[in-house]
Formats: C-alpha cells, sequence, structure tokens
C-alpha cells in the first residue's frame, strides 16, 4: 500500500489522528478502527525510520487503538445482562471531539489576533505592551550577526606578520566605550563603531562587548537585510545605572 | 464641538500607556464623566476629521489605535511582517485556558494529548497563575490576563468566539450521539 502522507508537524497523537480523519472523510463518530490504527502505526513506523523522536505519547495512542481494535473484535458474551454495552471507541471519540473544538477555537484566536495586529496603539513608551519584545531579533540570527562581523574583519588589512602583544582592550572598556557612543546618538552602525577601532582585537572584543550587552537586555541588535548592517540600539534601564556609570 | 473635557481625555488616551479606563480619568479630572459618551464623541470627531486614528475598547479602557488602512507603512517603521508571533502549540493552550479558566496544566494536556509547555506564554504575559487547585498535589491553575484581552483586542473573555459554533464545525454531517458536546461550560 502506498504511503503519501506529508510529514505535517504535528501536535501530538490527536492531531495526527484527526488529519486521517479529514483526510479519509471519517465520520468522528463511527471511525473505522482498523483501518485508522493501521494508518497510524505506518505512520510511526514512518517516523521511526526517519530517526524522528518519537513522543511517549504517540505510543500511548498506539496502544489505546490497538486495546479498542481487539475489543471490537472480541465477541461480547453476557448476552443476559440486558444493558447497554459501551462502544469501545466511545472515549476515544470523546477525547478527539473535544480536542477538535480546541484546535478551531485556537485558529480563531489566531484570526483575532491577526485582525488586532493591523492596529497599533498610540502611544509613546516603548516598551509598548502588544508589542513582542522579541520583534527586535526576530529577523536576525547569530549565523547573520557571524557574517556581518566577517565582513569588518575582512575589511580590516590583513598584516604580513603577526606580533603577539598582550591585548590593551578590555570587554568592561568597550562596553563602556558603547555607552559613552550611546550618550550622543540613540542608534548606532556597527560598521561606524568597527570603523573607529584600531586592530583587529578591539573589533573582536567589541563585537563580544556587543553579545554580553544584548544578553543582558541592554542593548537590541536588529538587521533590516540579510549580510546588512546592523544596527544597535539602547534599551532604556529604568534605574538609569548604565548613564550613570558612562 | 468638543469641550475642553474632551480634549483632556484625548490628551489622556494619547499619554496613557495602558488602555484607559474611567475611575482613571475621574482620577484625574476630579469630577464624574461618563467615558462611554466622550469616546463616542471623540470617536465621531476623529471620523469627520479623517484622521488616521480610532478609539478601541480593550478589556475595561480604551486606547487610540491607527487605523488597519495605515499597516503597510507602520509595518516598515517598525520592520514587523505582521506574522502573528505565537506557535500553533501556543494558541491550542491558549484557547484551552481562555475557555476551561482557572485551568491546571494536567486538564490542557488530557486535552491537547500532549504535555504542555506554559512558560512562553507566561513570559508573554498572556496568561497567569491564578492560585491551586484544592486536590492532590494541589496543582496551579492557570487563567488569562489582561494583556490577553488586548493581544486579541477584546472587551472581555465573553468576546471570545463562542465554543458552541465550533462545535457545529465539528459535528457537521452527524446526527446521533451528541452527549460529549456538554461536557464542558
Amino acid at each position: 500500500m502506498s504511503y503519501n502522507v506529508k510529514l505535517d508537524i504535528f501536535e501530538g497523537p490527536l492531531d495526527l489522528l484527526l488529519f486521517f480523519i479529514k483526510r479519509d472523510e471519517i465520520n468522528i463518530y463511527d471511525i473505522p478502527i482498523a483501518h485508522i490504527t493501521r494508518e497510524y502505526l505506518e505512520y510511526l513506523e514512518v517516523m521511526k525510520q526517519m530517526n524522528l523522536h518519537l513522543a511517549g505519547e504517540f505510543i500511548l495512542m498506539a496502544a489505546l487503538l490497538m486495546r479498542i481494535k481487539v475489543q471490537m473484535l472480541l465477541p461480547q458474551e453476557e448476552v443476559e445482562v440486558e444493558e447497554e454495552i459501551e462502544d469501545p471507541r466511545t472515549e476515544l471519540v470523546r477525547i478527539l471531539v473535544e480536542y477538535q473544538k480546541y484546535k478551531d477555537a485556537s485558529l480563531q484566536l489566531k484570526e483575532l489576533a491577526e485582525r488586532q495586529l493591523r492596529f497599533y496603539p498610540v502611544n509613546t513608551s516603548s516598551q509598548n505592551s502588544s508589542w513582542d519584545p522579541d520583534i527586535f531579533l526576530s529577523n536576525i540570527g547569530l549565523i547573520d550577526l557571524g557574517v556581518a562581523f566577517k565582513k569588518i574583519l575582512d575589511l580590516r588589512a590583513q598584516p604580513k606578520y603577526y606580533e603577539i602583544e598582550i591585548s590593551k582592550v578590555s570587554l568592561n572598556q568597550q562596553a563602556q566605550l558603547l555607552r559613552t557612543m550611546f550618550l550622543k546618538r540613540k542608534r548606532l552602525r556597527f560598521s561606524e563603531i568597527a570603523s573607529v577601532m584600531e586592530d583587529r582585537i578591539e573589533v573582536v572584543v567589541t563585537f563580544l562587548a556587543i553579545l554580553e550587552m544584548v544578553r543582558t537586555s541592554e542593548l537590541r541588535v536588529s538587521q533590516k537585510t540579510l549580510y546588512g548592517e546592523i544596527y544597535l540600539t539602547q534599551i532604556q534601564m529604568k534605574d538609569n545605572h548604565v548613564v550613570a556609570d558612562a | 464641538m468638543l469641550s475642553q473635557t474632551h480634549r483632556i481625555v484625548q490628551a489622556l488616551l494619547f499619554t496613557a500607556q495602558e488602555p484607559l479606563t474611567q475611575s482613571q480619568v475621574e482620577l484625574c479630572i476630579q469630577e464624574e464623566v461618563n467615558l462611554d459618551e466622550i469616546i463616542a464623541e471623540i470617536g465621531d470627531y476623529f471620523e469627520q476629521e479623517k484622521m488616521p486614528i480610532w478609539i478601541q475598547k480593550i478589556g475595561q479602557g480604551y486606547r487610540i489605535m491607527t487605523r488597519a488602512e495605515y499597516e503597510p507603512w507602520i509595518r516598515r517603521l517598525f520592520q514587523d511582517d505582521g506574522n502573528v508571533r505565537l506557535t500553533r502549540a501556543a494558541l491550542e493552550i491558549l484557547s484551552i485556558i481562555a475557555y476551561k479558566q482557572p485551568i491546571t496544566r494536567g486538564e490542557i494536556d488530557a486535552i491537547r494529548g500532549v504535555s504542555s509547555y506554559l512558560k512562553t506564554l507566561l513570559e508573554k504575559k498572556l496568561i497567569e497563575i491564578r492560585g491551586r487547585q484544592n486536590g492532590p498535589g494541589r496543582p496551579l491553575l492557570y487563567g488569562t490576563t489582561s494583556h490577553f484581552l488586548e493581544y486579541f483586542g477584546l472587551n472581555s473573555i465573553q468576546d471570545l468566539p463562542n465554543l458552541k459554533e465550533v462545535e457545529e464545525v465539528v459535528n457537521v454531517g452527524i446526527s446521533e450521539d451528541d452527549e460529549e458536546g456538554h461536557a464542558d461550560q
């Protein structure tokens, strides 16, 4: 049997089962358990072959499906007791319907958020509440930062011979230098900063100082395009100690 | 014509960092006001003057927002791609908490069939801890925050899309067995 499920990222076993139900147009209240168990196990097999980590929940669901399948195959014995025999699938259906409900609700929530994102609040606070603070780093990764850094290094003249000397610049010193630069301007370009550096080691230390300041939330870095200019923005501290230090 | 009070409220709206409430305005003006009415009149004024802003009711307060049609330019200013920065999992967890709060992590996990990671949502202040459930292990209870309302542009949690409607979507073409639908509030 050909197997052509596209490897969506499923949030869990319920998500995966709902995918099969939707794809095969199955009535959720009358699930062909043998069919869906087979599909499910095949998918798990594919995941195993691809060496994808299988969360315990997936295995647990496989066990549940097989148990239901067995229960449905077994003949019902006590015929004399006239009580309603519960369909072994009932609990599974209940869980699936419940999950589907919130999954749909989450899509509606997403639409609400998308609608709301089209409006920007008017006020002067930089830490605006509807803003995601991550936004400034959203389109810049470590690689981009590294590439920009490499570009600056390449611009420096390559010395023909080397003289090893003890570095005069320290991380703190360069951090202070940046803070001093920020006293005059709110936004700095990395290329500008690098252009006043005397040698590669100073650029390196300054870059490390920037990384450190990003880590301690003193700075934000942003970049418009890949390999583009890196802009540094100082984050205003509430207690102003940064400015006082400088 | 707008009165001095209208202009004061406008000034407050422009500078407030969170949705401006009736009690805040009364505290500032030192007299009772009908904020809903004032807001409506200022809103009309913005409209008449074709200003790029409008007033949105969020939670218990009001906030001046830019109009949707200016989004493309503002987005460039903020270098924002306009995408919702929440993962599918996060949205699922949020919707469960929103509809069933206060709720424990165990209950969320039971609905989703997988374990749920709440730390990011807590950090983004979209959810908060509401206390502990009386029961074994006294698990923490979670609920949505006022920032949640702001993020989704809701007046109150009652403004959430009706779960029943969602249910109807689920039940398309299914007749019998409807006992499942009444499992929650």
